[in-house]
């Protein structure tokens, strides 16, 4: 049997019909996003102070449930895994590029997706926030000759986790569960240090 | 009343979310982005302003042959969480213009600040090719090592970094 999945990398749906979903989806997003409290700021800086751990929980639990959902996908046999879109991995520019993300993030309380439900619902700072992105968007693109050689090397190519270690899309799995797990762990028990210790 | 009483606990948002971006990959093969839409956009804005923008190194690949940078799957799907987000905050009574911030701190230092995090963010995800969105959820959801380097880096010097910015975001919970 011809894999179905993803119905628009296959041929099944055609682009104005995956164009016609993408707004779906996106209202799908930005209800839940809205629904987990991320439409407001004081509800992901706190984070990083291990004051209140929604914005880990919502995204590790959001990454367990989709990466086993897919997992029973390919495991039914109606998923093509290798017609899935998985960004090219650059090590160096992810390492400085995650680095300048949580200094963006700590500095402004939001994220692009969580600022733009934050607009939606009045917040003047998500809308400040997206006006400074758009400006960095340029100023990346007016210096973009210069910054092009580190952006794009170090690049090890669409590497997953069992390419790395060996094995196949359960041990993936399996492997991504740990990963889950031991973050989750460690943000309770920064959170607990943080109560004993009370705010400064 | 606590208005954090209406929101989804958070464990429950996460598996929404997971099957939600599931059914993302299933139909489109690729997950929910966000920072690609603003990088579209501000390639179209400048664009309208003066062509030049179409020669650009990197903007330029968003305007090829005259393309419309805005046709594209993941710049509608933006437009739908700002529908999204819009229609949850409505139904639970939550559109209201303001600013979100510690207690006693200034609105426009709070500003200032929301608007270089968004300059800084905007540039570090040209370098990761995505955000928390396209690059750490789609990417670790479909066992993508930079997902990983990308998230770890990212909370690591959040965690760092917060110590700077304790006043902007004292007593808030």
């Amino acid at each position: 049997m011809e894999t179905l999945y993803p119905l628009f990398t296959t041929g099944a749906i055609d682009n104005n019909m995956n164009f016609f979903y993408a707004i779906f989806i996106g209202m799908l997003f930005g209800f839940i996003l809205e629904r987990a409290g991320f439409g407001s700021s004081k509800h992901i800086a706190p984070v990083f102070f291990f004051r209140n751990l929604r914005v880990s929980q919502v995204m590790v639990s959001a990454i367990l449930t989709c990466a086993t959902l897919l997992t029973t996908a390919v495991y039914m046999g109606v998923l093509d895994f290798n017609q899935i879109f998985i960004p090219t991995t650059y090590i160096w520019p992810y390492l400085v590029g995650g680095a300048l993300f949580g200094l963006g993030m700590i500095m402004s309380g939001w994220c692009p997706g969580t600022a733009v439900v934050g607009f939606a619902t009045g917040k003047l700072d998500a809308a400040v926030f997206l006006l400074g992105v758009m400006f960095g968007m340029s100023v990346y693109f007016d210096n973009f000759d210069s910054l092009a050689n580190f952006a794009n090397s170090s690049n090890v190519g669409r590497l997953t986790i069992d390419k790395l270690v060996g094995g196949d899309i359960y041990t993936a799995l399996i492997i991504t569960i740990f990963i889950g797990i031991g973050l989750s762990v460690f943000m309770n028990v920064m959170k607990s240090i943080r109560d004993k210790k009370g705010e400064e | 009343m606590d208005e954090n009483k209406s929101y989804w606990n958070p464990i429950f948002a996460g598996v929404i979310l997971g099957i939600a971006l599931f059914v993302s990959f299933m139909i489109a093969g690729q997950g929910m982005g966000a920072s690609g839409a603003f990088a579209r956009m501000t390639a179209e804005l400048s664009y309208l302003y003066d062509s030049a923008i179409a020669t650009n190194g990197y903007a330029g690949k968003y305007l090829k042959n005259g393309a419309n940078a805005l046709s594209n799957w993941t710049v509608i799907e933006v437009f739908g969480i700002f529908l999204g987000g819009y229609i949850s905050a409505a139904f639970a009574g939550r559109i209201k213009q303001s600013i979100d911030k510690g207690e006693d701190y200034s609105s426009v230092k709070r500003l200032f600040w929301a608007f270089v995090g968004g300059v800084i963010i905007a540039v570090a995800t040209r370098f990761a090719r995505g955000c928390t969105s396209g690059q750490a959820l789609d990417g670790a959801a479909t066992f993508s090592v930079g997902a990983w380097i990308f998230m770890l880096a990212a909370f690591g010097s959040g965690f760092i970094f917060a110590n700077f910015f304790k006043a902007q975001w004292k007593g808030v919970k």
